[in-house]
């Protein structure tokens, strides 16, 4: 045996083991970094008043109220709008297309809309929507977050509906009971935890587009409800008052930070624990 | 008695046929609106080529080729070249990976081999969270801590060392301004990094334990195993992760609009400020005024698209390499 | 003659053929199934015996590249005729399966969503017939308590028997068993062999099976298939005491497959 090699070997290994080591520590402590000042600065930032005030101009003092409502206005009406069109173009993926060519086209299509830059979805929906309706609107916002619920429903929809082991369309099936009645009594329900999960993840990614906004739904600092008008959106308010020369503001964008991030972690949470309970 | 039987199920059957009839019709009617629903996915995919190119139309007529090759980036006289963006978008975006990928693919190791079981799923779903989190969050990050403390102790530092060596002089001078290439570079390296991890820990995870085992039992150490048992395995896989990663990196907005520096020059030193195609888009779009300036912008959106699309469907076919691959053996 | 050969034909299976793909997985099948009798279909594993139950009720067209040819005649129509509804078909075929495969819904809904397909009632006579499914499936005493628990929740005996209370549910006219007890324990097993049995004075019943006590036990008829070839058919009986083929008694002997 030759000692000298093996001696080698075994150095090589611990330089590889304590290399691997210290990128994991480098990177963990970057984002922990990240969140810990974060938590810091941004319940700094907290008070009440950031619920219940409207967004200040200036060194004024407000809160961040109307940018909240507008968010969830924006978010729900796209998550409403865009799951059911992720829910059937998926399902038709898993259950019907499969090895189709139309399958093949629409899942390629869809994975590049998955991780296609959510900027070019605010150009598009600039050119589609902003133009034709001569102006910025809650709507235009709308539909921009729209299409980017629509890929992350679809992928996680055909995922889930292909873990649902054949028998059980089979036994469906050999009740004389129709295709769209399997997929919809049984199939459907049997991957329901897994497409609320997709649904969550959705809402979790698009609480934080800031990009596809900046010129669809552009801000607005007023309390507005009107959909079809300019509308104010939490993350439009942390980009402007980052950008701002008051301190007060810049509190308010950590204050606003932090009310997203507690949102997107919360929801991704709750989207895990659905997943582990169903398997 | 049989016949009675005989009659009765006939009866049946004829009720059931009604039934089986309006079946037909909703099956059909289901069908076309699964149909209809998974080709609305390719027309907004169409309408998204489509709107790029209308909308840049003017200015690919306008400029020609000039656009890509030319820096100069003026609203006033409307002369504009897409130059500086583009290369804000690759280089930011190559030191990112140069960062975040060995680190990336280091915790995914670390994850897989060498960490302490009862804390390989904490961390690892620590990090799967990390993932999530939107990317304005880094941008303020990067913008209110990391770029006036790397201002202060890190890049005098760099200029001072490297300043004057020779070859590199050229990538480190210049006062430091905090916010510029690298510093974006680096938010960006952070950002990507926990998605990394995540791929590239469940493409590991996608080596037959028996693999692995086989190779141990023949006295390979953990790097031995690693570099040739997993990685040759899982490399599609882990070079798909990062492509999707640098899709992400090259189309990256808020990480990067806040600590670019917004500066359409290209700057030889990585520690002066630039700009990046979406930080451009996202900076000047709302306040564009005249159809060649949008149009122009447009076009930016239409080169980063035709960027992140080769990217991206690259990055899908070696994942996909490796799907059937691991479905195959499994 | 035996008298059980005169009973009526309930289905009529002629020089049947089946294909996955380009490779001939049945060759030539030619037998009856008669009415109100218990067939059981024996043989090695991969001798096409799940495959001929599965073109019983056309189950096999849920996946591309599978292709049926000759004829089955049940009551005198064709069921692999392009004009046969499969819904329908499959509505009076009805089929239960190895593993048990209870929906992800209450108990009640699982049996209720068979008969909903084709019937509508008050909601008082679909109690009534959920009752009577359970009772016939010999689960009513264990579950009626429970059922709105979900389907999920009952062992496999009793999730095996579920299915079996739904197939019944919905009226069959031929009920085909594939294996249905090869993922259960002993006594589960027993329960539904007792229940094979009661259910065959009203239903044609097909039953796939490894285990040939199981087949002697439950079956009036026996088919002893070989490598997609139908080797022997015959009562029972005859198949276990006096078989023709030198294949079948090997095989029922256990001296191979």
């Amino acid at each position: 045996m030759n000692m000298a090699l093996y001696t080698r070997r075994k150095a090589f290994n611990r330089m590889f083991l304590v290399l691997s080591v210290l990128a994991a520590v480098f990177g963990l402590i970057w984002l922990a970094f990240i969140l810990g000042e974060l938590c810091w600065r941004g319940l700094e930032g907290m008070s009440s008043r950031v619920f219940t005030e409207m967004t200040p101009a200036g060194d004024a003092d407000g809160g961040l109220l109307n940018a909240i409502v507008g968010s969830v206005m924006m978010s729900s009406v796209a998550v409403v709008a865009g799951t059911p069109i992720g829910l059937l173009a998926g399902t038709y993926l898993a259950e019907y297309g499969r090895h189709g060519r139309l399958a093949f086209v629409v899942r390629f299509v869809n994975d590049i809309l998955l991780s296609a830059p959510s900027i070019i979805v605010g150009l598009f929906v600039y050119e589609f929507v902003v133009v034709p309706t001569h102006g910025f609107s809650g709507w235009a916002g709308t539909v921009a977050l729209g299409v980017i619920v629509i890929p992350v429903v679809v992928r996680t929809t055909e995922n889930m509906l292909l873990l649902v082991p054949n028998g059980l369309r089979e036994a469906a099936a050999a009740l004389g009971a129709p295709r769209s009645s399997v997929i919809r009594a049984v199939t459907w329900r049997a991957a329901r935890a897994g497409i609320v999960t997709g649904v969550l993840l959705a809402i979790a990614r698009i609480s934080g587009e800031t990009a596809p906004l900046l010129f669809t739904a552009l801000n607005n600092q007023f309390w507005s409800t009107d959909m079809s008008g300019w509308m104010p959106n939490l993350p439009m308010a942390i980009f402007q008052y980052a950008n701002s020369a008051y301190d007060n503001l810049h509190r308010l964008a950590w204050a606003g930070a932090l009310l997203i991030t507690a949102t997107v972690l919360s929801l991704s949470v709750a989207a895990r624990l659905l997943e582990r309970k169903r398997s | 008695m049989a016949d009675i039987a005989l009659t009765e199920n006939l009866a049946a059957v004829a009720d059931r046929a009604a039934v089986v009839r309006r079946f037909g019709m909703r099956d059909a009617g289901f069908r076309w609106l699964t149909r209809l629903a998974a080709l609305l996915v390719v027309l907004v995919f169409a309408g998204v080529i489509w709107s790029l190119v209308m909308g840049a139309m003017p200015s690919i007529k306008h400029y020609g080729w000039s656009f890509v090759t030319t820096e100069a980036w003026n609203p006033v006289t409307e002369k504009f070249g897409a130059l500086a963006s583009i290369y804000g978008t690759l280089v930011t975006s190559f030191l990112a990976m140069l960062i975040a990928v060995p680190v990336g693919i280091g915790i995914a190791i670390f994850l897989t081999e060498i960490c302490p079981r009862p804390l390989r799923r904490p961390i690892g779903i620590a990090i799967e969270l990390l993932a999530g989190i939107p990317s304005i969050i880094y941008g303020i990050w990067g913008l209110f801590v990391f770029a006036p403390e790397f201002q202060q102790t890190v890049e005098p530092w760099l200029i001072d060392l490297l300043g004057n060596v020779p070859l590199v002089r050229a990538l480190f001078e210049g006062p430091p301004y905090g916010t510029g290439i690298f510093t974006a570079s680096f938010i960006l390296s952070i950002m990507v990094l926990p998605f990394i991890s995540a791929v590239t820990r469940d493409v590991f995870e996608t080596v037959p334990p028996m693999l692995k085992e086989a190779a141990y039992g023949l006295g390979c150490t953990t790097w031995e195993v690693m570099w040739r048992v997993v990685l040759p395995f899982t490399r599609s896989g882990v070079v798909g992760g990062a492509m999707l990663a640098l899709g992400r990196a090259l189309g990256e907005t808020m990480a990067v609009t806040f600590v670019i520096g917004n500066s359409h020059h290209i700057h030889t030193s990585l520690l002066s400020p630039g700009t990046s195609i979406s930080a451009t888009i996202a900076n000047e779009f709302a306040e564009a005024v005249g159809d060649l300036y949008i149009s122009s912008l447009i076009e930016l959106g239409l080169i980063l698209f035709a960027i992140t699309f080769i990217v991206l469907a690259s990055a899908q076919l070696m994942l996909r390499t490796l799907e059937r691959r691991s479905g195959g053996a499994s | 003659m035996d008298a059980a050969v005169k009973d009526k034909v309930k289905v009529d299976i002629r020089d049947l053929s089946f294909y996955y793909g380009a490779t001939k997985a049945l060759k030539n099948i030619t037998m009856p199934l008669h009415d109100r009798q218990v067939t059981a279909f024996i043989g090695p594993s991969g001798c096409g015996k799940s495959t001929l139950l599965r073109i019983l009720n056309r189950i096999y067209e849920l996946y591309p590249r599978q292709r049926a040819e000759g004829e089955v005649m049940l009551d005198g129509q064709n069921i692999l005729s392009s004009g046969t509804d499969i819904n329908l078909l499959r509505s009076r075929v009805g089929m239960v399966f190895q593993k048990p495969t209870p929906f992800p819904m209450t108990i009640y809904d699982n049996i209720a969503f068979g008969i909903k397909l084709y019937e509508r009632m008050p909601r008082s006579e679909l109690d009534g017939r959920i009752e009577d499914a359970l009772q016939r499936a010999a689960l009513w005493s264990e579950v009626k308590d429970k059922l709105k628990d979900s389907g999920l929740s009952l062992s496999g005996g009793q999730q095996q028997r579920l299915c079996i209370a739904r197939t019944v549910a919905t009226k069959p006219e031929v009920i085909l068993l594939d294996e249905p007890c090869s993922a259960l324990d002993p006594i589960s097993t027993a329960k539904i062999e007792e229940l094979i049995d009661e259910l065959s004075e009203e239903y044609t019943i097909v039953i796939v099976t490894h285990n040939m006590q199981q087949a002697s036990r439950t079956s009036d008829y026996t088919a002893f298939m070989y490598l997609g070839e139908l080797v022997e058919y015959g009562t029972t009986e005859k198949i276990f005491t006096a078989p023709e083929n030198k294949r079948t008694e090997q095989y029922i002997t256990g001296r191979f497959g």
